[in-house]
């Protein structure tokens, strides 16, 4: 809730300073916004908190199997963007999105989506490690015990194993797991989330900025989590770190006040920005 | 000096001594030549020089005003030794003869001697009163004037009165404190004369209770009974069913309030369901009495059921209504308080509302919930007047919520209510039923807790 009024005020307050007022109403995304073969796809997305429109006519297609990065000041959009991917805006009343999100083909804002489900799917990696008051066990097999996805005990176990392991968590906690999760250093409680989602077996991962509470190793140990994650997973990570964007995407998108200003493959983006907003961020002359 | 003029006359003293201590490092301050950026506020040095006149001056006012009553009556008692008067009744309804005639007429009405001593007791009382103006007042003034010459631009105001501010509060806290030690202390020897005359064993494990003594020794029923199982066996069973009914009651509304109602729906409800709590448990009484308890017996008859008209089950129900906010507020509270996060973590991943607030908010909230419980348990141990109205007087031992039970607390009131000596093991009984209300809340009180340390999943 907090995070959106300061994303709302931050919406409002945040001009860009005079040099850099370009008339952005009637921007066109420059770049390729769409994709070959897409897990997800937007168009014309527009996101309200009650009467102030946080995101104006975002259309974006999310590549199967690949990372892409949303980069922008604070306040762009880019973390409401992300949370209308498994309609986890629902929980907040004064939220409204209109336009079209799919997944796979499929609208996830029709009457028929079950969002429970839906977000069964889409998993979320939140800013702030939020491990359960349980035992690190406990929140691995969270899921899966609401899911039903285990007929045992031992396959639970397996389960568990299997997502800690791909979490790169599994060495530094296998004489703990029944210790309180919340007893694990930051960056292991942000992998121990991370272990969470996937057990779940989800087909896309939401990351929003999944290493700006941790310090540089941890840091470090999440990214290469991400490029090892990539090969089974679609992700879409949320992100204030340019140089995070460039190490773990393959294509980045460059929000500015709710709008999706530019997007085009990672590198290109970072050595030869074409929209003059981007570049400015980029070159860290705002933001 | 009446005390209320006194205590004004030391307030202003105390005002005075600020001003002066005030003033007079403001014009220490003016007059240096080099003057530090950061100084100790003029302000503080006056708080130190006032309060150091008026705190001790207080204290000692408090000291002689308590041992002004024991002093006069010693010089009373002296005196009438030495007039060699005839003190056959007691000295202190003697006294309290000569104490009340304050009118001319009343003075008038009393003997010849009585005049005597009054006249003296009036003597003694102005010396008493005056004595004590004085002292307080020079003391007041005394430490006042040395504070005032010793403070400099060198004291430590702001420590000082920061040190002072620390004893007052101390002091505060150590008056709750006290009172309840004093409240046990009294409980406990006054139950100690109790067991005195009654078996600690009668008492805790006699299944029989009827506290009337006889007055004349061949009266039927001359022996009195002091087993206190029905009265605890009846509080027990009117504390559960009232849990019953408020706790899951309590908790599911707590659940709609905090996780689904709209927040204008939660404005609304939430202060209407507090009202709950502010309604008179006279009020409770009486609706438990004449709507609850026939309607109870009604629907009992229509199921051929025997239903006293006083029953445990209509008292124990209205009370679980009464003790609902209790549960309910402080399960609210501490269920919003659960970090949104938590909650976004478990949407996350694919969980329900309900899964949520059952796997997660319930456990992370519990230690507020069980203490909202507790409160509510107490509450209703504690609680008289509904049982009075609604469950009766009489002391069956029986776990039937249909037939009438009684409680400790109502037990306590009738045998304290009219005119009663305070020595008889009736009216003692009332402490021993206290001390082992008291003792009971205690043991409930450190279960809770441990439960609540056991159990608790901490958050952040």
């Amino acid at each position: 809730m907090n995070m959106i009024a300061d994303t709302m005020t931050a919406n409002m307050d945040n001009k860009p300073e005079p040099q850099v007022n370009l008339d952005i109403e009637y921007t066109e995304t420059v770049g390729a916004y769409t994709c070959d073969d897409a897990k997800i796809s937007t168009r014309d997305v527009n996101v309200f908190y009650d009467t102030n429109q946080a995101i104006h006519d975002v259309s974006l297609d999310v590549g199967r199997n690949e990372v892409i990065a949303l980069i922008g000041p604070s306040g762009c959009g880019k973390s409401t963007f992300l949370r209308c991917l498994n309609r986890m805006n629902d929980t907040i009343d004064i939220c409204r999105v209109q336009g079209k999100i799919l997944l796979d083909g499929e609208n996830i804002y029709s009457k028929k989506q079950d969002p429970v489900l839906l977000r069964a799917r889409v998993g979320m990696v939140f800013q702030k490690p939020n491990p359960f008051p349980k035992s690190i066990y406990d929140n691995v097999a969270y899921g899966p015990r609401i899911h039903g996805l285990t007929k045992n005990k031992a396959e639970l176990d397996d389960l568990v194993e299997d997502a800690l392991v791909k979490a790169g968590l599994f060495d530094e906690v296998k004489d703990r797991l029944h210790g309180p999760g919340t007893g694990l250093s930051g960056g292991q409680q942000q992998r121990l989330c991370i272990a969470r989602t996937i057990a779940v077996q989800p087909e896309v991962i939401l990351m929003d900025e999944p290493a700006s509470a941790l310090d540089p190793i941890a840091t470090a140990k999440i990214e290469e989590l991400i490029n090892e994650l990539r090969k089974n997973y679609t992700i879409v990570i949320v992100t204030h770190s340019m140089q995070q964007a460039a190490r773990v995407s393959q294509r980045t998108a460059y929000f500015h006040m709710g709008r999706l200003i530019e997007v085009g493959d990672t590198n290109k983006i970072f050595t030869n920005p074409k929209h003059e907003l981007t570049e400015k961020y980029i070159t860290g002359r705002f933001g | 000096m009446s005390i209320s003029a006194l205590l004004l006359l030391l307030a202003f003293l105390a005002a005075f001594g600020f001003l002066i201590g005030r003033q007079k490092i403001h014009l220490q301050y003016k007059q240096q030549s080099e003057k530090p950026r950061i100084t100790t506020l003029p302000k503080y040095f006056g708080y130190v020089a006032g309060l150091v006149s008026l705190i001790p001056a207080l204290l000692v006012l408090f000291v002689l005003h308590v041992a002004e009553t024991p002093w006069i009556n010693h010089q009373i008692s002296e005196v009438i030794a030495s007039e060699g008067l005839q003190t056959d009744l007691d000295l202190d309804l003697y006294l309290n003869d000569i104490k009340n005639a304050n009118s001319e007429a009343e003075v008038a009405a009393l003997s010849h001697d009585k005049q005597v001593i009054h006249g003296h007791y009036q003597r003694i009382t102005k010396t008493a009163e005056w004595g004590k103006s004085a002292v307080v007042i020079s003391l007041a003034v005394l430490l006042g004037l040395f504070a005032l010459k010793r403070i400099n631009t060198e004291t430590r105001a702001r420590l000082i009165f920061e040190k002072i501010i620390e004893w007052i509060l101390l002091a505060a806290a150590s008056i709750a404190i006290m009172t309840t030690v004093g409240i046990v202390l009294s409980v406990l020897f006054e139950s100690m004369r109790f067991f005195g005359d009654v078996p600690v064993m009668d008492f805790m494990f006699g299944t029989e209770w009827s506290p009337q003594t006889a007055i004349r020794a061949d009266q039927v029923g001359s022996s009195a009974a002091f087993g206190a199982v029905p009265l605890f066996v009846g509080t027990m069973l009117i504390s559960v069913i009232a849990l019953m009914v408020s706790v899951p009651l309590g908790l599911m509304s707590a659940i709609y309030l905090s996780e689904y109602a709209s927040r204008s729906v939660r404005a609304v409800a939430k202060p209407v369901l507090e009202i709950l709590a502010g309604i008179p448990t006279v009020v409770y009484g009486f609706f438990a009495a004449l709507t609850v308890a026939p309607f109870i017996r009604d629907l009992g008859e229509g199921l051929g059921l025997s239903v006293a008209s006083e029953s445990a089950l209509a008292a124990g129900l209205v009370m679980g209504i009464m003790i609902i906010p209790f549960v309910s507020s402080l399960a609210d509270d501490v269920m919003s308080a659960v970090p949104q996060a938590l909650r976004e973590g478990s949407l996350g991943l694919g969980a329900t509302r309900s899964e949520t607030i059952v796997k997660v908010l319930i456990p992370a909230a519990l230690p507020g919930i069980v203490g909202g419980v507790l409160l509510a348990a107490s509450r209703a141990i504690g609680e008289t007047m509904i049982v009075v109205m609604a469950a009766g007087l009489a002391a069956n031992l029986t776990v039937n919520p249909l037939e009438a039970v009684t409680t400790v607390t109502v037990q306590i009131v009738t045998l304290l209510t009219g005119d009663q000596e305070f020595d008889s093991a009736k009216t003692l009984a009332a402490f021993a039923l206290g001390l082992m209300l008291f003792v009971t809340t205690l043991v409930l009180n450190m279960v809770a807790l441990y439960v609540v340390r056991k159990y608790r999943e901490q958050y952040e």
